[in-house]
């Protein structure tokens, strides 16, 4: 998952760029997913040749496919994103294009057991659905708290839509005098993704230790 | 506990250790007391003020990033001298909340996020100061006159010659007379000295003394809080040498590389040629001094072994003299003991001795 998020540090300056991001994120990777597992259920279909083979297909190798749709996506992503938000396509700048780079690397986690088990096609092409959107939902919440944090800390304000009266911006009095810059690098971003994963694996920690706690004074 | 008992059993690297750590830090403190007292003195009440939010900023954070991570809060002083260098590291009309935001950073995160005492990679200290340099650079230039100066006219000598040199003006003569001759504030005591030294001593030998000179030894200069007074600080050094605190590598292999490095080649960048750097101008403001003996010495992230105690410090040299002449003025002597940090375990692998008992002996 870390692996996914790396790039994603580096647009976590602003809120309104990390909220960009993780909209581009959740649109290729729902698309992606989805029209993978439809391609899948056509090319791979029963009876067709090269069935059972699981790197088989009309794309050669999966993952290749994989690779072509997150890229088509990406890019089509980046012409909507530009057309309608020109300003903060240029912010985000290079790093839309390398969501394909992202999305793959989710995808790639996420091509685990369950879809195995699973026969029929339309519950196939849901959990495609699901798994996808799970994954961009996560991903946007962690960006978002990244953002709110460094933004916050670093610059003093949050940067959000503008939306009728509200212009957009909101200055947090106190800190937007000498807001702390620093976590406004790459370095800062790395940095609150590393307490984001580590209060994480504290909550994990946390719920395995209860229901045992609780079944050890049961056990007693 | 640890005095009393004949035998000590811990696990390796067994590098010497007959130094408990809190009598390690208070040595480390007492020795840091006199150049920060010769702050206090220079700068006055401020310069007390950001000590102290420091130190006290530092000793809190310690013991509540200790409590949250379930650790033993130690008593042994080192939170408390990482406080103090950091206080000395800040220009005495910082704001206060500029101290205090570099020790937290410096303590919970350089420190207690990497295990602790004894297992963060990099300085805390200097992790904190830098972190405040990047976040409030404006902030962090904010100097004090020295005394026996007008007021509002402060500027560290080191700056004061980057802007000289960025008006196009060549200097002639040396830095001194350079500063000099831009109207630099020496006071007005250093004028007295400089001037009956010129006439009943070296009048005799044919040769004078810029003005200036007297103020840079003595330490009468806008700069730090801590690093103002290169003889003060010597004098901790000199003691910590004494009671085997710090050893001599890191220091004599970080000024003996810097002070050639800013000789044979601190003259380019000023347009003056080779082997006219005046390096004895450049040991005598920034934090050079400082930093090679006691902040580079930290145990935990210099490397163990001899040889690269010797590496890191020529390293460590090099790059101070590189990042104070090319980087962004302030952060030579911090970053380039971060660097420093940041390659000491790789110097360790290089200079790794060779193993006592030979191998093959052991397979035949």
């Amino acid at each position: 998952m870390l692996v996914g998020l790396c790039p994603a540090a580096a647009v976590t300056g602003r809120v309104i760029d990390a909220l960009w991001m993780s909209l581009g994120m959740a649109f290729v990777l729902i698309l992606t997913s989805l029209s993978r597992v439809i391609l899948h259920l056509l090319l791979d279909a029963p009876g067709s040749a090269g069935s059972g083979s699981r790197e088989s297909g009309l794309l050669g190798s999966r993952w290749l496919g994989v690779l072509f749709l997150a890229a088509c996506f990406t890019a089509s992503f980046e012409v909507i994103m530009g057309a309608f938000a020109p300003q903060e396509s240029a912010a985000l700048g290079i790093y839309v294009p390398l969501l394909a780079v992202n999305c793959i690397v989710l995808e790639r986690l996420a091509d685990g057991s369950p879809r195995r088990a699973i026969q029929e096609n339309g519950a196939r092409i849901f959990r495609a659905l699901g798994a996808a959107a799970s994954r961009g939902a996560a991903f946007a919440v962690a960006l978002v708290l990244i953002s709110v944090v460094r933004e916050t800390l670093g610059s003093g304000t949050i940067t959000l839509f503008p939306l009728g009266a509200f212009g957009g911006t909101i200055v947090v009095s106190g800190i937007s005098a000498a807001p702390a810059r620093a976590l406004l690098f790459a370095g800062g971003g790395f940095l609150c993704l590393g307490y984001l994963a580590g209060l994480v694996r504290l909550a994990g920690r946390l719920r395995n230790r209860r229901p045992r706690a609780a079944g050890e004074a049961g056990a007693q | 506990m640890a005095d009393s008992t004949p035998l000590t059993v811990s696990p390796a690297p067994h590098v010497g250790g007959l130094i408990s750590s809190a009598r390690l830090n208070w040595s480390l403190a007492l020795s840091l007391l006199p150049a920060s007292a010769w702050g206090v003195f220079l700068f006055g009440f401020p310069a007390l003020q950001v000590l102290a939010v420091a130190a006290a900023t530092a000793l809190v954070a310690d013991a509540a990033a200790s409590l949250a991570w379930g650790r033993a809060v130690l008593r042994d002083g080192s939170a408390a001298v990482t406080g103090l260098l950091i206080g000395m590291l800040m220009p005495p009309a910082v704001p206060l909340y500029v101290p205090a935001a570099a020790s937290a950073f410096g303590i919970i995160v350089v420190k207690q996020s990497f295990g602790g005492l004894g297992r963060n990679w990099m300085n805390p200290a200097l992790g904190g100061v830098v972190f405040a340099l990047f976040s409030w650079a404006d902030a962090a230039t904010r100097w004090l006159p020295a005394r026996g100066t007008p007021a509002g006219t402060a500027a560290a000598p080191l700056a004061a010659l980057r802007s000289a040199l960025a008006g196009g003006a060549q200097p002639t003569g040396g830095v001194l007379s350079a500063l000099g001759a831009r109207g630099y504030p020496w006071s007005s005591l250093d004028g007295r000295v400089v001037s009956w030294v010129n006439v009943h001593v070296l009048s005799a030998v044919g040769l004078s003394l810029p003005g200036g000179v007297f103020d840079l030894l003595v330490g009468n200069i806008p700069g730090r809080i801590g690093d103002v007074s290169v003889p003060l600080l010597m004098l901790g050094a000199a003691f910590l040498l004494a009671r085997r605190v710090i050893r001599w590598q890191v220091p004599v292999a970080y000024l003996a590389s810097f002070l050639v490095a800013a000789q044979v080649f601190g003259g380019l960048p000023m347009g003056r040629g080779w082997f006219a750097g005046a390096a004895l101008f450049q040991l005598f403001c920034g934090s050079v001094v400082l930093g090679a003996f006691f902040m580079a010495t930290d145990p935990v992230t210099s490397p163990l072994t001899r040889g690269g105690r010797v590496a890191y410090g020529i390293c460590l040299g090099l790059l101070t003299f590189l990042l104070r002449y090319f980087g962004t003025p302030g952060f030579g002597v911090p970053l380039a003991i971060l660097l420093g940090n940041c390659i000491s375990p790789l110097l360790d692998k290089i200079a790794r001795p060779r193993a006592a008992s030979p191998r093959k002996a052991v397979v035949q």
